[in-house]
């Protein structure tokens, strides 16, 4: 089962791994949501629907039909 | 004398304090108007800088890239790649704050590859200490092959840096900080071999961006060089990750955080405020409080500016030569303008409090607790700004969906805004309510008249709500939705730039309904004061006639003819015409006078029947209310104002596109015909509707 | 005399104002790009 930004847990954080760049806007890429970069669950809306998240230092708020869309890969975190 | 005028292009991020960047360059000498034929606000201030030169500074709509998302976005390239533009920049001026620098500079290495002189300023200077940020600015200059600005708009300092270097900016280097072959080197030597002479990153962006550029025909650039949309989107991410690999690189010696200094309240005002249960309570009462607030604060300046103008009509009926012109600007003018000017208050105070809220940064949190809400009636998240603003006018309401990215969400709300209660139907409402419904205490503490008027607010939410559902389940509009919005970090409100947010927005109104209503006035007035036929013109002869044996007063015979002349001019000619459509609504001809003059705006209505009543009456001072009290049907002997036909009323002024100016902004927003005239049939058809089934149910 | 002369051209401005408001086709110079604009 493939982690996506929808499967994290708030708090978690992750390293985005790849996505289909027809679904994805151009503009998300351009905050800063590339492969390789780190992201952070931060809030999950009350409907849990949009997901605010830390993508390498930008603070958004994405959909979760296209946070589906993006893979990820957890970052284990020993400290808690 | 050597009076040099530069152009200064100000871009950058949303949310980087570029605005208090301009306002601190410019001060007041701002100017703000539209660029020739879309609806996208241009900024344009003036700026005395060292050495006698003079600058045109530019603010260009906040941008996360060149790449552009939204007609905002688009209009920043257009003006970049077009040297001819008289706008053109002789230097750019990047604004970026320290606390998203790597964002930031996405666009600065975009600005600086079209080889356009740019200067990085780096805002927020005063929040370096508290997030424990250190900058190596040297070497961020070397690196980025530029200069400097690190400035404190908030604290004015480096502003004076900024200014020295704009002047300077001859000295800055030109080189560009990506070298676009690098993205794919094959594509782009045959690229720019079939156009040496132009720089390949401008025909790229011409390429892959829907703009014109003015050397080149796109076209033919396009047919040169035919690559699949999916092929040119791989070469943009690929482009994408290159800058951001360059800007890494930068910032890893440039930029050091020391997390430990950091203090992290945002997380700590995020955990409350968009909490499932907090978030919204603190939102609905933050709503409460606005409206409490601009109900109780606007009354004062409200019943001033109605007494100012009522003396100012009597004023020119009395002092100017007696005459057709002083009689229209005493009974059709000062009173138009003054219908205008008496919802100031209001729409300042709104527009006060959620500037307030949209710079402190709250805003896009309440963004993201409504967005799932809203999406259920096809709305986005970001519709809650213009329904809210639509309390105070729809017109700057509409022109807030601007930034709903999804054209089916935007257009949906911009459809059914107009339902929200916005301030023009407030003195129908009132005068209407104080009539008809009594001044009783229910449970003991909920006031009626209070009562009636909350139930109306509360149903022009509720029906733009559900009309919107409607919409989006009828409208086939195939778009793609994506949903991107920024969460910036929270900021004490600058007192200037909210301020010159609410003059913005309120001028917006003023020029935008103002012009409309004020012409319909004049024209109103005409209609009422001139006739055909003698039952008009011979008014004097007819009445002397028709009372020539009741012992009546002078006032009264004046009367009289007043009222004769009135039924019998155009006006009230046409309200007799519809009397036979309007009378199962339980209206009268003077009613339906108001009703049609209402259609240019809705606090018309009051308007027009004092009017009506003082037109027909040669006092000008006398209160409408106690009129329209005394005001009896001439075949039934029963009083007009009665509580069937009161609430017949009101519920017509809430559904009916009674908007002329709305119509108009629909018009230019949407860019066709189609939708408001779908608006105002609609609309106007369920009012009629509901307005009927209500007076005859409760007659 | 010239107040009613005064008093019509205003009319006349004011139908002259309306008319063009309502009739007049906005201008455009450009594609509106992606659709964001509602050309669709």
């Amino acid at each position: 089962m493939q982690n996506t930004i929808h499967t994290l847990k708030k708090g978690e954080k992750a390293i985005i791994k790849d996505f289909d760049i027809e679904v994805i806007p151009l503009k998300l890429l351009e905050m800063g949501c590339l492969p390789g970069s780190e992201v952070e669950l931060l809030q999950i809306a009350p409907f849990g629907d949009p997901l605010y998240l830390d993508i390498n230092g930008s603070h958004v708020a994405i959909r979760i039909e296209t946070a589906r869309q993006i893979e990820v890969v957890l970052i284990k975190n020993n400290l808690q | 004398m050597s009076v040099q005028n530069i152009n200064v292009a100000l871009i950058g991020n949303p949310n980087t304090g570029k605005t208090s960047v301009f306002n601190q360059l410019t001060g007041l000498n701002q100017q703000v108007g539209n660029y020739p034929g879309i609806t996208v606000e241009k900024k344009i201030g003036f700026c005395k800088l060292p050495h006698g030169i003079k600058a045109n500074i530019l603010d260009l709509p906040g941008t996360y890239s060149l790449n552009a998302s939204s007609m905002d976005e688009s209009v920043v390239i257009e003006l970049l790649l077009n040297k001819n533009d008289k706008l053109y920049p002789d230097v750019a001026v990047v604004v970026t704050d320290v606390e998203n620098l790597k964002r930031n500079l996405l666009i600065y290495t975009q600005i600086k590859d079209l080889e356009i002189p740019t200067i990085l300023v780096i805002n927020m200077a005063d929040r370096m200490e508290t997030k424990g940020i250190t900058l190596d600015i040297p070497l961020l200059e070397e690196k980025l092959k530029t200069k400097i600005a690190l400035i404190s708009s908030r604290k004015g300092t480096g502003i004076e840096d900024l200014k020295n270097l704009i002047v300077s900016y001859k000295t800055i280097q030109h080189e560009p900080c990506l070298n676009t072959f690098d993205i794919d080197p094959e594509y782009f030597s045959s690229l720019q071999n079939l156009f040496p002479n132009q720089l390949l990153y401008k025909l790229w962006l011409v390429i892959t961006q829907d703009v014109n550029f003015s050397n080149l025909d796109r076209n033919e650039i396009r047919n040169a060089f035919t690559k699949s949309h999916s092929e040119l989107k791989r070469l943009q991410q690929k482009e994408t990750i290159k800058r951001y690999q360059f800007i890494n690189d930068v910032l890893k010696d440039g930029l050091k955080i020391d997390a430990s200094m950091a203090k992290d309240i945002r997380a700590k005002l995020d955990r409350v405020l968009t909490h499932k249960v907090w978030g919204y309570v603190i939102f609905l009462g933050i709503l409460f409080l606005i409206f409490q607030s601009i109900f109780s604060w606007s009354t004062i300046p409200m019943d001033f500016i109605d007494g100012t103008f009522a003396s100012l009509s009597s004023w020119a009926a009395e002092e100017l030569p007696s005459g057709i012109l002083t009689d229209l600007l005493s009974q059709g003018i000062i009173p138009g303008i003054g219908g205008v000017i008496i919802f100031i208050p209001q729409i300042a105070f709104l527009f006060l409090f959620i500037s307030i809220l949209e710079e402190s940064g709250y805003m896009s949190r309440v963004v993201f607790l409504m967005d799932k809400i809203m999406r259920r009636f096809g709305l986005s998240g970001k519709s809650v700004v213009p329904l809210i603003s639509g309390t105070a006018c729809a017109i700057p309401a509409i022109m807030a969906t601007r930034n709903i990215e999804n054209w089916k969400e935007r257009l949906i709300t911009i459809l059914v805004t107009p339902f929200t209660t916005c301030s023009a139907r407030l003195p129908v409402y009132a005068i209407i309510i104080s009539l008809v419904i009594p001044s009783k205490r229910v449970l003991g503490i909920l006031n009626l008249q209070g009562l009636t008027l909350m139930f109306l607010y509360v149903l022009g939410f509720a029906t733009a709500i559900l009309s919107a559902y409607i919409l989006n389940k009828v409208l086939k509009l195939d778009t793609k939705t994506y949903f991107v919005v920024e969460m910036p970090n929270y900021k004490l409100p600058l007192f200037k730039n909210v301020g010159i947010n609410v003059v913005e927005k309120t001028k917006a109104f003023i020029v935008g309904a103002g012009k409309i209503i004020l012409a319909i006035s004049v024209i109103l007035w005409f209609l009422a004061s001139y006739g055909p036929g003698k039952d008009f013109n011979e008014a004097e002869a007819i009445v002397k006639e028709r009372t020539a044996g009741k012992q009546l007063t002078e006032i009264q015979v004046e009367n009289e003819i007043a009222s004769q002349k009135l039924e019998n001019s155009y006006i009230g000619l046409m309200g007799r015409a519809i009397e036979p459509a309007i009378s199962p609504l339980g209206y009268d001809w003077k009613i339906g006078i108001a009703l049609i003059s209402s259609f240019a705006a809705r606090e018309v209505f009051v308007g027009t029947l004092a009017t009506i009543y003082s037109v027909g009456d040669s006092d000008n001072e006398a209160t409408i209310k106690s009129k329209m009290q005394a005001e009896v049907s001439p075949s039934t002997g029963k009083k007009i104002f009665n509580f069937a036909t009161g609430i017949s009323l009101l519920l017509f002024y809430a559904f009916a596109m009674q908007c002329a100016s709305t119509l108009a902004i629909t018009k230019k927003e949407t860019n066709s015909w189609k939708w408001p005239a779908m608006q105002l049939v609609f609309m106007s058809g369920l009012a009629y509707f509901v307005a009927l089934i209500s007076y005859q149910l409760l007659k | 005399m010239l107040q009613e002369i005064i008093a019509f051209a205003i009319l006349g401005f004011a139908v002259a104002f309306l008319i063009k408001k309502f009739f007049f086709k906005p201008k455009k110079k450009k594609d509106c790009g992606d659709g964001n604009c509602g050309c669709s």
